[in-house]
């Protein structure tokens, strides 16, 4: 196997994509987290504060920004009288339900797909993910419907079932490359050593381990994020986190100081999450990637 | 231990048949080796005696033992893969003491085992590293280790030391076989190489193209192949075949060929059985052959040496006939020079006639 020592070799050109990749990435940076850096700030901001901004071209003005006496009236406003607790409740319950049983059923029908041949496997492959292909907006309308009949408009069972609905497809598709990586000479060896069907199938989840992890954190961030079908179907009774942040627009009054706490409340879990299970996710995303 | 017994057994991929209709009886205790070319399916019929591979017609039986049906757990068989398999998220040791550990044992006992087979197998330094910083004749080692630390009923080796150097192979040859000696486990052992078979087994089952060949001790199969392709398959170098005529002359019968004409011995004309005239491919090892110089009395080969070439304690001398060339064994004192006419004598004792149409042998 090669080793990670990757050899360079410096010519004029990689010298000079060098310089120019380090320049898109600064600009990349202050793009992407200039926005947040403004959220962050305001959130911990009075109003009057928030607003104010230097004249364009007054570059030394730029100082205004970080004048401020911090407050968490904003934070405590979310919490005492908008009844933030709850919807962030909903949010984990709906994104964290919906990751855990996508993924278990997922990697239970990636793991047959990919070990077991049957008439008219890549049909129903293709059929699994083809559910994926139409936007979401096009199947709300009867999903509603049915979910209305069956009384879960408005639940959060209702909710964690629509992101499965969503998810599941994902997870076997992208689960069934991380199982096809893993050789089934593995389990054979396994199984002669003395191990069952199903223990063969525990000793290679090391194995493929990063990659749910990786996947887990995909299905929480599109459930946690989600506007249209926390709007729809999760509307009354589980209000998750984007739909209330969106109540405080209200036509007379933008609140914007909630928002603003409001979006750091939404944003830092997920950041946290992140970070914590960076060094899975890179691996988890990239082991799929390569074929020994 | 275990005595293990094919009856008729199939291996079907689709349309393909990769083993067709196997018959083996192997006795406990006993080493057997498939030997073969590559596909004609050797590891098929492995993996079958391990339940890896689903019997397509027929039984496999241990100690008369129906094990159709078994889970490869329940038949309490250690193999070694062709490829390793070994397990890439576990160190060589965790590798080694995987089976141990499935089958409850203390840490002790593993720990001991373990620690004896890296010994035997000279992999002690290496327990703590993963599969993916060995070489290949190490990571070969570890899944020879893997099948040894316990005491199975069989054995399945499939070409375990192919990839190790010639020097660790032929030292591995005689560990394995002494191992197997000593344990007394029945032991079948997957090999391309003649040698490797002729070297270790008991017992030898030559196949080709999923059909058994010949099943027999290594001194059968070596001295008394059954068909052509196995006298040509077996030996190295290997055997010389010449197409000839049998004729009838008075009260000898002669093996015809353009450079010569020699008499059968009295038995082999009755094994021709009523095969009195008409072509035999006619087979002889370099070693039923000598080489000489000057023209002796009796019967010979006429020929031109073609090339020489020094094998350590060996030479073999490539003889030009008319229209055929043949390969000698003689002692690397021989002084022939390619060019010159030679003349090869024929241990009428040692050599073969195959049928031409279907390869059978008549002796
Ligand atoms: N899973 C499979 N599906 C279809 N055909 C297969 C399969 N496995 C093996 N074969 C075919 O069966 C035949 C025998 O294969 P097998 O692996 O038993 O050969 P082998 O004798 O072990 O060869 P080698 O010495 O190269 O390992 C080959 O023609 C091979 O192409
Ligand atoms: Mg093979």
């Amino acid at each position: 196997m090669a080793s990670r020592e990757v050899v360079h070799y410096e010519t004029p050109i990689t010298k000079a994509l060098r310089w120019f990749s380090v320049a898109f990435i600064i600009v990349y940076l202050i793009w992407t987290l200039l926005p947040i850096l403004v959220m962050f700030a305001s959130s911990f901001k009075d109003l009057l504060e928030a607003f104010k901004i230097p004249a364009v071209g007054d570059w030394a003005g730029i100082g205004v920004f970080f004048e401020f006496t911090p407050t968490l009236k904003h934070y405590n406003d979310l919490f005492a009288n908008l009844n933030f607790s709850s919807y962030i409740l909903n949010s984990l319950v709906a994104a964290g339900g919906s990751a855990v049983i996508s993924v278990v059923l997922g990697s239970m029908a990636a793991y047959s797909l990919s070990r077991i041949s049957f008439k008219g496997k890549n049909d129903l492959f293709f059929w699994i993910i083809s559910t994926r292909m139409a936007p979401a907006v096009a199947v709300m309308v009867p999903l509603y419907s049915i979910f209305r009949s069956l009384d879960l408009v408005g639940t959060l069972p209702g909710l964690i079932l629509a992101y499965t609905t969503f998810n599941l497809p994902f997870a076997i598709w992208i689960l069934k490359g991380f199982f096809d990586n893993v050789p089934y000479a593995i389990e054979e060896a396994q199984m002669v050593d003395g191990a069952t069907r199903p223990q063969a199938l525990m000793a290679i989840l090391p194995l493929v381990a990063p990659g749910i992890g990786a996947f887990i954190v995909l299905c929480i961030l599109f459930a946690w994020n989600d506007f249209l079908f926390a709007a729809i179907i999760g509307s009354g009774g589980a209000k998750t986190l984007p739909v209330a942040t969106r109540e405080l627009v209200q036509p007379q009054n933008i609140q914007w100081g909630s928002i603003m706490a409001a979006g750091v409340v939404t944003t830092v879990p997920m950041m946290l999450l992140g970070l914590v299970i960076r060094k899975y996710l890179v691996t988890g995303l990239t082991m799929g990637a390569v074929k020994e | 231990m275990a005595k293990v017994s094919f009856r008729s057994v199939w291996k079907k991929y689709g349309e393909l048949a990769a083993v067709k209709d196997l018959n083996i009886e192997c006795a406990d205790g006993t080493f057997l080796s498939i030997l073969g070319p590559s596909g004609c399916g050797k590891s098929s019929t492995m993996r079958m005696i391990a339940g890896l591979e689903h019997i397509s017609a027929g039984d496999i039986l241990f100690d008369d033992q129906r094990i159709n049906d078994m889970a490869p757990r329940d038949r309490d068989v250690a193999m070694v893969f062709e490829n390793y398999a070994l397990y890439p998220h576990k160190t060589v040791f965790e590798n080694m003491a995987n089976p141990l550990k499935l089958r409850g044992q203390s840490t002790d006992r593993i720990r001991e085992r373990v620690n004896a087979a890296a010994n035997l197998l000279e992999i002690g330094q290496l327990l703590r590293r993963r599969p993916q910083e060995l070489s290949g004749g190490q990571k070969q080692r570890v899944a020879i280790g893997r099948a040894i630390v316990r005491e199975p009923k069989l054995f399945l080796f499939d070409e375990p030391i192919a990839h190790l150097d010639a020097k660790l192979r032929a030292h591995m040859r005689g560990e394995i076989k002494h191992m197997q000696r000593t344990l007394g486990t029945t032991m079948i052992y997957v090999t391309h190489d003649q040698l490797e078979a002729m070297s270790m087994a008991d017992l030898i089952a030559v196949m080709h193209d999923g059909e058994l060949q010949q099943l027999g001790t290594p001194r059968e199969v070596y001295n008394q192949p059954v068909n052509a392709w196995v006298a040509g398959f077996v030996g190295e170098p290997a055997m010389n075949f010449l197409t000839c005529e049998v004729q009838a002359r008075r009260d000898d019968v002669l093996l015809t060929h353009s450079n010569f004409a020699l008499p059968l011995l009295p038995q082999q004309v009755q094994r021709l059985n009523g095969h009195a005239a008409g072509p035999v491919r006619m087979g002889v090892r370099p070693d039923g052959l000598s080489i000489t110089m000057r023209k002796p009395s009796e019967p010979v080969i006429t020929g031109e040496i073609f090339v020489n070439e020094l094998l350590g304690g060996d030479m073999i001398v490539d003889v030009q006939l008319a229209d055929a060339r043949i390969r000698v064994k003689t002692a690397p004192e021989f002084e022939g020079v390619p060019g010159e006419a030679c003349y090869v004598t024929v241990n009428r004792e040692k050599w073969h006639a195959f049928d031409v149409e279907n390869g059978r042998a008549f002796f």
